[in-house]
């Protein structure tokens, strides 16, 4: 098996769906009615100068025009500017990127850490006691939106019982902030040594984590019960009981075959996760690469709603590669028709 | 469906609906309790949802005539929240209408024929995979307009290729049955063996699909009222009420956002307990085994 080959393959298939979404979205944001123009220019200019303004940014050119632009400066690595920050949109992904995969990594890992055991635990005995709780409690968590959920743990957090910090930033702005080097402000001030810091970008942490947790494990509880009652039911289940396995041999054998689509599926969740963890960033003005998407597409900041939604494709890309390549590892059913 | 010799009351019918899934009945009883809601609002609801009490903001629960509270314009938060059911109904029956009437047809040709349609319906599934739905709504509604009307056709049009996808998976396990190869050597024409043999075959699976995806209708016409696309506060919908109260949290005001966010959960709730029951009561295989 070659992986160097198979990653190729890989990312060719999923090059004509990249460009496919950044095209949907340079004519979306275009053929809408917000005019970024008029916004930069503010309410003083007149027409000459919205003229001009408009030619800089080559928006009097044809749309097709403007896209093969577009892609050839991308393919140099050059997102344009955003209006907004007024600063590459290179940068300001750089800039937000890790405060959102932060959250969501944090949030993901918990979840599976709680879904997983959960689910296989429900899938034992399906229509047990267990089961039925775990199943309502999993589809009151697929029903909680998540902003509603960080509005309430704020109320009664901060508010009522005082325990966490204002819902405001990654660290309280009382304490100095390390240095950047991960972009994980936890991370930073751990290795930095800061410790002062490290504690307030932990309390920052608590109450996002936990409410983007309850919301990432409960369609992980769903699935991984979903697919462990399937295998317990397959064939060499059934066969590896009539040997006479002993039960936490026969669960081994189990867990093993359960983990590909266990594996498959938190994947797919982390890469929905990444663009839904804008809601939550948006309620605890987190400042991550999903408020600041979220803002560029209330604004109409045409290069940084591009430079968006096309990290967000090739972050779910560079996933369902990496869930392949596991797998790949996993599996040699898969190996074999690699 | 009952094998039975004598034809079964409809009273039995619903018992017997009530014992196969209780999480059916639940559902669907959440679901009538909000129709009822939404119908009969101006009869329920104590106040007009945007009456406003200047000097009656932000009242608690239970002063006076505000049984749960005003909000910041002096407004009455229950009779919004249940006026708001208007909205959540508004964008779910039509939205889903969108799905059924887009999504079948699509799902039966792409599923059967294959070919170009097929084609082009699993590279838009492609996109959509890799392109989150939420986003997608988000730029779409932000760039052409963010009237009541085309929440609804963004929110339809964007759900249909996935519910076409359901439909395709019902059409092609479905395509070499014996019966349907029987109805097409027997001569039928290919829009009657789609018709008549096919699509009632595939139609269970969908069924049972849709008030899942009219919940996601739903949620995600309030999450989009919530950023502040879409419908517009005053207007009592959810997620523009959860909008309004989301500033008077953290000074404690809790009950402008806690009531329409616990509406918007109990009626997605309902949505989504509907579609796991009939899935349940659909399904042949889990209804011979007991699940």
């Amino acid at each position: 098996m070659n992986i160097g080959r198979f990653l190729l393959r890989r990312l060719l298939v999923a090059l004509p769906v990249a460009i496919g979404i950044l095209f949907l979205t340079f004519m979306l944001i275009r053929i809408g009615d917000q005019d970024p123009v008029a916004m930069l220019a503010g309410p003083m200019a007149d027409a000459p100068m919205l003229a001009r303004i408009r030619a800089e940014l080559m928006l009097d050119q044809p749309l097709l025009t403007q896209f093969w632009g577009y892609l050839g400066r991308l393919v140099q690595g050059d997102l344009g500017r955003s209006w907004q920050g007024n600063a590459p949109v290179t940068h300001e992904i750089a800039a937000h990127l890790p405060a959102t995969l932060e959250l969501v990594t944090l949030a993901v890992g918990l979840g599976t850490l709680l879904g997983v055991p959960l689910g296989l635990h429900a899938a034992e005995r399906p229509n047990g006691w267990f089961d039925q709780i775990s199943r309502f409690g999993s589809l009151v968590g697929f029903s909680l939106p998540t902003y509603w959920l960080g509005l309430m743990a704020i109320f009664v957090f901060f508010y009522l019982l005082g325990w966490a910090p204002a819902p405001m930033g990654r660290v309280s702005m009382m304490v100095t902030p390390p240095a950047t080097v991960t972009g994980s402000v936890l991370i930073d001030s751990l290795l930095a040594g800061n410790w002062e810091a490290a504690r307030s970008a932990a309390a920052q942490l608590v109450l996002p984590v936990g409410c983007f947790t309850i919301v990432a494990t409960a369609p992980i509880i769903k699935h991984t019960r979903a697919i462990a009652i399937e295998v317990m039911g397959s064939d060499y289940i059934r066969y590896a009981r009539a040997c006479g396995f002993p039960r936490h041999i026969v669960r081994r054998i189990a867990l093993r075959a359960a983990l590909v689509p266990v594996i498959t599926f938190v994947g797919s969740e982390f890469t929905s996760l990444l663009a839904a963890a804008s809601l939550i960033e948006f309620v605890f003005a987190w400042g991550g690469l999903g408020h600041w998407g979220l803002n560029a597409i209330l604004l109409g900041d045409f290069a940084a709603v591009q430079g968006y939604v096309l990290t967000l494709a090739i972050a779910s890309v560079l996933i369902f590669a990496l869930v392949d390549l596991t797998v790949l590892l996993l599996e040699p059913r898969a190996q074999a028709r690699a | 469906m009952s094998a039975t010799t004598t034809a079964p009351s409809a009273l039995d019918r619903l018992i017997g609906v009530v014992r196969r899934s209780p999480t059916f009945a639940v559902g669907f009883g959440i679901i009538l309790a909000f129709a009822v809601l939404a119908v009969f609002a101006e009869v329920i609801a104590p106040l007009p949802p945007t009456l406003s009490f200047p000097y009656d903001t932000l009242k608690p629960p239970g002063t006076g005539r505000f049984v749960l509270g005003s909000d910041g314009n002096g407004m009455d938060v229950l009779s919004r929240v249940i006026h708001g059911a208007r909205y959540a109904f508004g964008i779910a029956l039509p939205a889903g209408t969108i799905m059924a009437v887009v999504g079948i047809p699509l799902g039966l040709i792409a599923g059967w024929r294959g070919g170009w349609v097929d084609e082009v319906l699993l590279r838009v599934l492609d996109v959509l995979r890799a392109f989150p739905t939420i986003i997608l709504a988000l730029a779409i509604v932000a760039a052409t307009g963010q009237g009541f009307l085309n929440v609804i056709l963004v929110v339809g049009f964007l759900d249909s290729p996935i519910f076409a996808r359901i439909v395709r998976a019902e059409v092609l396990a479905l395509r070499n049955a014996t019966f349907v190869r029987a109805a097409v050597a027997a001569g039928n024409p290919e829009w009657r063996v789609l018709l008549v043999h096919i699509l009632p075959n595939a139609i269970l699976g969908a069924t049972a699909q849709l008030p899942l995806r009219m919940a996601w209708a739903v949620r995600i016409s309030a999450t989009l009222a919530f950023i502040g696309i879409g419908v517009q506060a005053p207007a009592p919908e959810w997620g523009a009420m959860i909008r309004q109260g989301a500033e008077y949290v953290i000074s404690g005001e809790w009950w402008v956002a806690l009531f329409p966010g616990l509406a918007l959960i109990a009626l997605v709730l309902g949505l989504n307990l509907t579609g796991d029951g009939l899935s349940d009561l659909l399904d042949p295989k889990r209804r011979a085994t007991g699940k």
